[in-house]
């Protein structure tokens, strides 16, 4: 405690209460706010309490009125992000360092394919059965959905990533189906709240191919009793080129 | 659109930007980029630096779209967050305080269960009458330093109390808000 910086009395309660405040209204000269924003990262307890100031605080929000921003700010934001390059976003979907951010963040669910294995799938050489060779991605979403999700389906390496986005906490499990043109889901198994693997049999890897629909819905734990849908389909999208 | 519609809306572009996708980066800058500006200019109060800011801030955005917490409730005030501590990050370090801040001493008439506080149990809670429960002046030195980005030592001058008393003032305010909003 030697920085001067802290109160006279420490870190209790109110001292910590009030700091977290401070820093949250924006009062604190630079070194303060530093020092604040040290302890932000090294004391989860402190943490909390700044997490909390910044709910409460934020009905103050509404007093920022939107202004129109000149559209040279774009163009530098982009250039600076994203250079002149075009496709870029294409890229980072075959990207390591992308998908090994996403296992980072834990929200990666790798799905393997028992299909691999097998040698079910079509190898590089081709499609004999029109399935497609380049990967394929479906933007899993719903208008009310309380989550969102991003498939990548790659039939060169015979995966499917599955990326949960936003999951609210429930005690259900999310179940993956795949819809083909008949219409008919076929249970893909369960999505893994935390992460995991899931493999797919045979018949289930079939399924899949551009224009399938990938869809999750909500089922109750341990996924639907009856092998077809039975709780609402939460987000849906189809299998698409990239 | 609603409050929570509007943020629903946010917090799937976010995730999805989360996942490097431009379009969503760029439908969210659309969406929220004016009222991002909009607190840049009120707490910068220069346009040219406003709009400096509100690059980096987007920078940060897209770099920090993954450590968004799923299914966090409110993506508006994540963005804002983001906003403000880039914004009086600048003023802070563009002119610093000249005079050191002594500690304050803080006396509580009564100590807060420091279990309950540690919860963050606010979610929801309007703050707006908790404020109504401080003397007013006092009230609006919260509100101002937090819309306005003020520092103790700008709002020592505006009520004219030397800058120790202006810290005595807030933190006693705030604790005061603190145990309002957790009753």
């Amino acid at each position: 405690m030697s920085t001067g910086h802290q109160g006279p009395s420490g870190h209790g309660p109110q001292d910590d209460i009030a700091l977290a405040g401070e820093y949250v209204v924006g009062v604190l000269p630079d070194a303060e706010r530093r020092e604040a924003e040290r302890r932000i990262a090294t004391d989860p307890r402190f943490a909390g309490l700044v997490a909390g100031w910044q709910t409460d605080l934020s009905e103050l929000d509404k007093a920022y009125e939107p202004a129109n921003i000149p559209p040279i700010v774009r163009q530098r934001l982009d250039k600076r992000l994203f250079g002149s390059e075009a496709g870029a976003s294409a890229r980072i979907w075959g990207s390591l360092n992308f998908w090994r951010g996403l296992a980072v963040a834990s929200l990666a669910v790798a799905v393997a394919f028992a299909a691999v294995n097998t040698g079910l799938l079509p190898g590089p050489d081709g499609a004999p059965d029109g399935l497609p060779t380049a990967p394929l991605i479906a933007d899993l979403a719903g208008d009310d959905a309380p989550m969102a999700m991003v498939a990548r389906y790659d039939p060169e390496s015979a995966t499917l990533n599955i990326v949960p986005a936003a999951l609210g906490g429930a005690e259900k499990s999310l179940e993956l189906w795949a819809v083909p043109g008949d219409g008919v889901p076929r249970s893909l198994g369960l999505i893994p709240a935390d992460g995991g693997t899931l493999t797919l049999t045979e018949q289930q890897a079939e399924q899949l191919g551009e224009g399938v629909t990938l869809a999750v819905s909500l089922e109750p734990a341990g996924g639907s009793p009856t092998g077809v849908a039975t709780g609402p389909v939460l987000v849906a999208g189809p299998l698409a080129k990239q | 659109m609603t409050d929570q519609r509007n943020d629903d809306a946010v917090g799937q572009l976010i995730s999805r930007v989360a996942l490097g996708d431009r379009k969503a980066f760029s439908d969210l800058y659309g969406r929220t980029g004016p009222k991002l500006f909009g607190v840049c200019l009120r707490i910068l109060r220069q346009q040219a630096q406003a709009e400096d800011a509100l690059q980096e801030i987007y920078v940060k955005i897209w770099q920090r779209s993954q450590s968004f917490s799923a299914g966090q409730a409110a993506p508006m005030a994540w963005l804002v967050t983001i906003a403000r501590n880039h914004c009086i990050d600048m003023l802070r370090a563009r002119r610093p305080d000249p005079v050191e801040l002594d500690d304050a001493p803080f006396v509580a008439d009564e100590a807060p269960d420091p279990e309950a506080v540690a919860v963050n149990t606010s979610e929801g809670r309007r703050i707006d009458n908790c404020l109504g429960q401080l003397d007013a002046d006092r009230a609006q030195a919260v509100v101002s330093a937090y819309v306005e980005g003020y520092s103790y030592q700008e709002l020592a001058g505006q009520y004219s109390v030397p800058l120790n008393t202006m810290r005595t003032w807030l933190r006693r305010s705030l604790i005061s808000l603190k145990e309002c909003m957790e009753r």
